[in-house]
């Protein structure tokens, strides 16, 4: 049986109720910190903190539409080794999965975290972040969710969501221990919480909240909302389609990538310590170049610019989440995401997997088939 | 390696004698292997699949630990262990001597082409005008009278066949480098000297001796003319006239003789002068001719001489050991009465053609279509048993194999077809009985939709539209006849000895069963009545691969123990070390040298281009023509040359890489600079045929030696690691199977501590009194024992039992507890597990009602003690099957069968007035054991069929049990009621496992062992140095339990003759700097040499265990997996110089 509390609407408004949602959370025994965006001083962008004082809960920002960064990789070096208790983290849907990735590939534990995720909004790009500055960020924080929730983007004019968060078709949280319910609820009345896990029940309990059912219009909000960003992620994979379809316009996409490596830096589940790209794989003779620029007449540098994309592709695209990230990183505004997210979809779909779906699925890749894709081994 | 201490010959170069050979090479011995076929691989280098796993897998029967004798990666591209000498079309043509010295004669068949000279580029082939059918493809295809007998071998170079060769000449002019000498050897080469003064005499024996026997004649009508010949050319044998003219033919023969004192002489004479003659012989004649001849006199005698001068040529070699493993042949189905057309009917096929069918290198290129015309295949029948199971056929013996290649067969036409052709076999009993058959045969059935049809089919008749399709009529399990038409009829034809098999048995004094079959000693599955000669593989009677590997193993251990009695005598000597250059810190610095042999295509001009283009890459130094016919001749000049330009990195690029692959040992001795510094590249196919443009030309030659630029500059030899040996063993179980493997290894002089839990040694053999053939295990059992217990490198731990192991090949401690409870500990090189196995429990069919059910073990014991009086039985019935061959349990237990039909037969000898009936659903009587169900139909005992869904029913009574089964041909239910009712409930394994996980062994889902790969590594455990035998391995009989154990022991014995073992030189190691730990590399690893350790958190790897393969590189995003030698520069480099 599932349980669902509600958080109360508080007159302060909707990030003023998780705060204090979050307030009571932290003041539980077993909970020693809790992961959670705050900005740290006015007029910056809501970072990933770990507070462990409640007092410093109030420049909380659980409902902004800026995503700096991916704080799974984060919340992966929290749970790397036992913290000495359980930690609380508040995340949005794409961190959850990609956490839970990195879990798999061994790089953070579950045991110790209690994963706490919202119907995601969406943000925007980073560089129209500082555009967003606000009096009051909280109070534009809940109004552009509120505005989200009845249908209009409420953006600065020219500005849009970033459009991984427009193509997301995962917006509400996964496998968490308590999802926060946005769409179809009654906000006046308070913010529907619902646990997904023993853990989660015994906390709700444990913070005395009234319990209430889940409202019955959710579905279909939900489905509308959902529909339409598939609806866009669909046009977005036809237009890519087209601009990568022969190697020389694959080429022509990436012709801005310089090799900061930024978008593997940005990317949750690119999880190496080090890329293979600077582990001296790549540490070409310096006559080999002469004789690239021989072959073709010219040689580009620097190399390996699209063959890095597509190793990351080939290493990624199977745990791909769809952040976007990427695309956020780039300083020449190559359009990562849009490529990754329409390799990422062929991908997991040939494995039957979503990325971040479920621990219990295996990574594509850490499972062997002797008899699968002959098609495209060739064997037989 | 280079440790020969002996010499042993194995005969036959099927999968049974590259297994033989390669554990006797690996225990150090030098093995010759004698293959009469022009390749390896014997039956198996025509089959593409293999079940399970449905793919070869031939290449895991290659050395795991010390693998870097073996340098070819695939055993159908050859086998090139640096202590086995490999030689094809080679026959044996005599056997002398006796165990610890044979000495065998061996007669190479002409190739007509030097291997060395040949580079593989087919003019030959395609000049030749013969063509002739191809007996890779089964005959399916063609070849030309000059051809490559193998696709898949190493070996690129052409042979001519002998007898269909017209020796035309066409391939000879062709040859671009001269490769081919069609000059026939043999009598051509027998040089006789006819010397008579009457023409008449010459011209006739110039007729008989030259045009119709196909000596060479040449001939002289004087003495002196003679002379005056052989001064010229020497002559192998002389036929002089005792009567001439001036000098006589006495006086011939002592001049011929100081001139040749080698040369062999028969006189002609007249009646007249027989005394003459006499007299010649006692001066060295060896014979004389009477004249007038008759030709039934002189060819023999000729021919005399001429086999001894064979003979005199002939290779001799002396082993102290012969291992046969000459395999079978299929049946021929045209033998009899051929009802069902093969060779009548185009489309009526054997299983051995239909695999040609289905392989991407055959006939049709893998597509399923008929040969005859083209037509894709739709409808396929199998018929089972042609040539088996069949008294007229002269075969009252089951072929044990063909079952499972029908339904490999019929599975893989489904899948290759998409599941749209129908594929239905007709068989009597499928006897899938190996470890996880009986699950294949099921998915077959249930995921591949392969239709099973119990029933014989006696006739195949053509469609009468014509159209090349084919009926069946057959009576159905009901009785009902039924047409049903076929594309193709696919013949499972049946084993029969290999042919020559008499001569070899002649040769070696050992003797065949009644089918032919070389015999072997009852519980002895490899020895023959002669010491010394031991059999492998099927040899001694049909066998699958798994089972014809393990009996090769355990010939190898027959023949080691052999060696090892003798002394390990006939050792060769070890070529001393040398000086290596240490060049792996200098800057690569290379040195390339093209050899073309004898090929004029490479150009002045030619080489002069490559040599600019490379020499651009400031890695070369220099770029050399190196006019060498044959490496021998270029070793000294490539030795010079790496002195000269003190280059450290050597590519070779030639026609004849196999031959300088072959000199690389030499070359490093005489140059100082290693073998991994040195590559070599095939040129042959790069060189093109004779009018290829200079620039293509160039842009090919500059493909591979670019490649092997690159791969030398990169190259990075890794320090070859050791890790020492215990040099014990510890076999756990005391059963059959554990102390032949203990006695096995004992008797090489390695200790072994043998565990045994119960107090007494023995097993299962202590319940059982005689095997199915009658032989009786007591005596056998008490030789044994007295063996193991006086062993002075035997020591027994009765009533102990293991509590805690740990460790990897070479140490392993292991801690036991003995019977006063004490605990000790034994360090262990290796370790065999052979817990055994114990009859299955059941509840079924009122077992645990009445004690008038019991299950056939305990049949045994009433027997054996007289609980039961026979005599007084008037029903008995026995149901096989009970629990086994249906999940959970879902496999065969291959002894239950055998097991009643002993019991039934027994019990019939005792109360012949007895009815006794056999519920069956497959009789599993594989093997020669078919004839003792023959024998049990004919002593009147029932066998009637009875399938899952109609499982018997039994009532307990008072006074019986009622037993009701379907009878199947009359379609009711018929009851019986019986005395007793015995159940077959089959083997389970006592494997504990957390014994095998303590040894880091899994077991599989039946608790059996669970062995590295079910057909090629039977006895070994994924993990290396730990071992499975007996019934902890796998369901088998008393024999076939001894032959486990005796593979097992060779397998420990390989390592365990080494102080210490080296690592590959191609292992993973581990850049813990870039590693993540997120262990995807240890899922990816197949051998299981990856693990993670605690503290502090690190990857690490076995290196002895890792073989190489680079999986765990693949898996590694960050590139933290590094595989010596093939790093991902280099690897990127290679491809990026492959693609130019």
């Amino acid at each position: 049986m599932t349980t669902t509390a509600i958080i109360p609407a508080s007159e302060q408004g909707l990030s003023a109720s998780l705060q204090a949602f979050f307030r009571s959370l932290l003041g539980l025994e077993e909970i020693r910190g809790l992961l959670v965006p705050l900005r740290s001083f006015v007029g910056t962008m809501p970072m990933p903190t770990l507070v462990t004082d409640t007092e410093m809960l109030f420049n909380a920002a659980p409902l902004s539409p800026v995503f700096p960064l991916s704080a799974a990789r984060l919340a992966a070096r929290l749970t790397r080794k036992p913290i000495g208790g359980k930690i609380a983290a508040f995340l949005r849907p794409c961190e959850i999965r990609a956490f839970i990735e990195l879990v798999k590939l061994k790089q953070g534990r579950i045991e110790d975290i209690i994963l706490i995720g919202i119907d995601c909004m969406g943000a925007v790009q980073n560089r129209d972040a500082k555009a967003l500055n606000a009096d009051n960020p909280l109070k534009y924080d809940d109004d552009f969710c509120k505005a989200m929730l009845t249908g209009s983007e409420a953006l600065p004019d020219g500005m849009t969501l970033a459009a991984a968060c427009r193509a997301c078709e995962h917006p509400l949280p996964e496998g968490t221990d308590l999802a926060i319910h946005l769409l179809g609820a009654d906000l006046q009345k308070g913010l529907p919480v619902v646990a997904g896990s023993e853990t989660g029940e015994a906390i709700l309990q444990k913070m005395d909240l009234s319990g209430a059912d889940v409202p019955g219009e959710r579905g279909a909000v939900v489905e509308a909302f959902i529909a339409e960003r598939i609806a866009y992620r669909d046009r977005m994979f036809e237009d890519t389609a087209v601009a990568v379809e022969s190697p020389v316009k694959l080429s022509r996409y990436f012709s801005a990538c310089v090799n900061c490596y930024n978008c593997r830096v940005a990317c949750p589940v690119c999880y190496c310590r080090e890329c293979v790209f600077l582990t001296g794989a790549f540490d070409h003779e310096p006559h080999q170049y002469l004789r690239w620029a021989e072959r073709k007449g010219s040689v580009k540098m620097p190399t390996d610019t699209v063959f890095y994309h597509l190793t990351r592709l080939a290493h990624m695209s199977t745990a791909c989440v769809g952040c976007g990230q990427c695309s956020n990183a780039c300083p020449n505004d190559i359009p990562v995401m849009e490529l990754f997210r329409m390799v990422a979809h062929g991908t997991q779909q040939a494995f039957d997997y979503t990325a971040g779906r479920n621990i219990d699925d295996p990574p594509p890749l850490s499972v062997f088939r002797e008899n699968e894709f002959q098609e495209v081994v060739g064997i037989k | 390696m280079n440790r020969k201490i002996g010499s042993a010959m194995v005969v036959g170069g099927g999968v049974s004698g590259i297994r033989a050979a390669l554990d006797l090479a690996q225990f150090g011995y030098g093995v010759t292997l004698v293959e009469r076929g022009a390749h390896l691989g014997g039956m198996l280098s025509h089959l593409d699949y293999q079940f399970p796993t449905d793919h070869c897998g031939m290449c895991r029967m290659l050395p795991t630990v010390e693998r870097d004798v073996h340098v070819e990666q695939c055993l159908r591209r050859g086998l090139d262990h640096e202590n086995i000498e490999v030689l094809l079309s080679t026959e044996v043509m005599a056997v002398s001597g006796e165990a610890g010295a044979f000495e065998v004669m061996l007669k190479e068949e002409n190739r007509y082409i030097d291997p060395v000279r040949c580079m593989g580029c087919g003019l030959c082939a395609d000049a030749c005008p013969i063509t002739v059918p191809n007996d890779f493809n089964a005959g399916l295809s063609t070849r030309k009278a000059v051809y490559r007998p193998s696709p898949q071998t190493a070996d690129h170079s052409y042979r001519i066949d002998g007898a269909a060769c017209s020796r035309c000449g066409e391939c000879v002019t062709v040859c671009p480098v001269g490769a081919i000498n069609l000059k026939s050897p043999g009598r051509r080469e027998f040089n006789v000297l006819v010397v008579d003064d009457e023409q008449v005499v010459r011209d006739s024996l110039k007729e008989w001796l030259q045009e119709e026997e196909g000596y060479s004649v040449t001939v002289a009508a004087s003495g002196p003319e003679a002379l005056s010949l052989l001064a010229e050319t020497p002559a192998h044998l002389m036929l002089a006239d005792v009567k001439m003219p001036g000098m006589d033919g006495v006086e011939l023969l002592a001049k011929a003789r100081e001139l040749d004192p080698e040369l062999t002489v028969i006189m002609m004479t007249a009646y007249a002068t027989v005394e003459t003659a006499v007299d010649a012989m006692k001066k060295g004649a060896i014979d004389y001719l009477l004249k007038p001849f008759e030709t039934d006199k002189l060819i023999p005698m000729v021919a005399g001489v001429y086999d001894a001068f064979e003979q005199a040529r002939a290779r001799r070699i002396t082993v102290g050991a012969l291992v046969l493993c000459g395999g079978t042949v299929c049946y021929d189905p045209t033998q009899g009465k051929n009802t069902l057309g093969y060779g009548v009917y185009e489309n009526v096929v054997t299983g051995l053609e239909f695999e040609r069918i289905l392989s991407g290198g055959g006939p049709t290129g893998g597509r399923l279509v008929r040969t005859s015309d083209g037509k894709p295949v739709s409808r396929v029948a199998w018929i089972q048993c042609v040539g088996s199971r069949d008294l007229q056929a002269g075969a009252d013996y089951c072929s044990s194999i063909c079952c499972m290649h029908a339904v490999k067969e019929a599975r893989l036409a489904r899948e290759k077809s998409a599941g749209k052709l129908d594929a239905v076999i007709f068989y009597m009993d499928m006897r899938g009985f190996g470890k996880s058959f009986h699950r294949y045969r099921d998915e077959a059935e249930t995921l591949h939709g392969v239709r099973f049809e119990r029933g014989r089919i006696h006739t195949v008749v053509p469609a009468t539209d014509g159209s090349g399709d084919l009926i069946t009529r057959y009576a159905d399990e009901t009785g009902t006849v039924r047409d049903e038409r076929w594309d193709m009829v696919v013949l499972s034809v049946g084993q029969r000895p290999a042919p020559g098999i008499e001569t070899l048995a002649d040769m070696t004094g050992i003797s065949r069963n009644a089918w032919g079959f070389a015999e072997t000693e009852a519980f002895r599955p490899a020895e023959t009545t002669s010491e010394g000669v031991l059999v492998g593989g099927a040899f001694s009677g049909p066998r699958d691969i798994r089972d014809s590997v393990i009996q090769a193993s355990a010939a190898a251990l027959a023949a080691s123990r052999v060696l090892h009695g003798a002394g390990g005598s006939l050792a060769s000597t070890t070529d001393a070390e040398f000086e290596e250059r240490d060049v792996s810190r200098e800057p690569p610095c290379i040195l390339t040298a093209l050899c073309a042999g004898g090929s004029e295509r490479l150009t002045a001009e030619l080489l002069a281009d490559v040599a600019t283009a490379l020499l651009s890459d400031p890695a070369v130094r220099r770029v050399e023509r190196l006019d060498a016919t044959h490496p021998g001749e270029g070793v000294e000049v490539l030795a010079r040359l790496l002195k000269e330009t003190r280059a450290n990195r050597l590519l070779i690029a030639t026609v004849m890489p196999r031959a300088w692959k072959g000199e690389l040992e030499n070359l490093a001795r005489r140059s100082g600079l290693g073998t991994d510094f040195i590559t070599v590249m095939d040129l042959g196919p790069s060189l093109g045929p004779e009018n290829t443009p200079a620039d293509a030309a160039l842009g090919a030659l500059l493909h591979v030696t670019r490649t092997g630029v690159v791969a030398l500059r990169r190259i990075a030899p890794g320090p070859v690691s050791e890790g020492p040996v215990a040099q014990t063993a510890l076999v756990v179980g005391g059963g059959i199977a554990g102390m032949s493997a203990a006695l096995g290894i004992a008797d090489h002089g390695f200790h072994v501590d043998l565990v045994e839990q119960t107090d007494a040694l023995g097993g299962n053999l202590q319940w059982i009194e005689k095997d199915l053939e009658g032989n009786a295990l007591g005596p056998m059992l008490a030789d044994v024992l007295s063996k193991v217990e006086t062993h002075p490198h035997i020591e027994v731990h009765a009533g102990a039992r293991v509590v805690d192991a740990f460790g990897q090949v070479g140490k392993f401690v292991t801690t036991l507890k003995g019977p006063e409870e004490n605990l000790f500990t034994r360090q262990h090189g290796v370790t065999i597990l052979a817990t055994g196995g114990t009859e299955a429990v059941t509840e079924s069919y009122g077992y645990n009602e009445s004690d008038l059910v019991m299950t056939q073990k305990e049949l045994a014991t009433v027997l054996d003690n007289g609980g039961i009086d026979p005599a007084g039985l008037r029903q008995v019935v026995m149901i096989q099957c009970v629990g086994s061959r249906q999940p959970p349990r879902n496999y065969c237990s291959r002894v239950c069968c055998a097991t009643s039909l002993k019991h039934a037969l027994a019990l019939k000898e005792i109360q012949p007035e007895m009815d006794i009936t056999i519920l069956y659903r497959d009789m599993m009587s594989y093997g020669f054991s078919e004839t003792w169900f023959t024998r049990a139909r004919k002593a009147g005992i029932r066998f009637i069929h009875y399938d899952l869904e109609n499982l018997p029913r039994v009532e307990v009574l008072a006074d019986g049990v009622d037993v009701t089964v379907r009878e199947p041909i009359i379609g009711r239910d018929l009851q019986i009621k019986a005395d007793r009712l015995i159940l077959a409930t089959g083997v389970v394994p006592t494997l504990p496992p957390v014994l095998a996980e303590a040894y880091g062994v899994d077991t599989d889902q039946d608790g059996f062992f669970q062995e590295a790969d079910p057909k090629w590594r039977p006895v070994d455990a994924l993990k290396e140095g730990v071992f499975g035998c007996g019934l902890a391995l796998s369901p088998g009989n008393i024999t076939e339990s001894i032959a486990s154990g005796d593979a097992a022991a060779q397998r420990a014995l390989r390592l365990l003759v080494r102080e210490s073992l080296h690592t590959g030189s191609v292992v993973s190691t581990v850049r813990s700097s870039f590693c993540t730990l997120c262990e995807r590399c240890i899922d990816a690893c197949p051998y299981g040499a990856r693990s993670l350790s605690e503290d502090p958190a690190e990857l690490v790897v076995n290196p002895l265990m890792c073989q190489g393969c680079g999986a765990c590189v693949v898996a590694c995003p960050s590139g933290a997996s590094v595989l010596s030698g093939f790093s991902k520069a280099q690897m990127l480099e290679t491809i990026d110089s492959a693609c130019w």
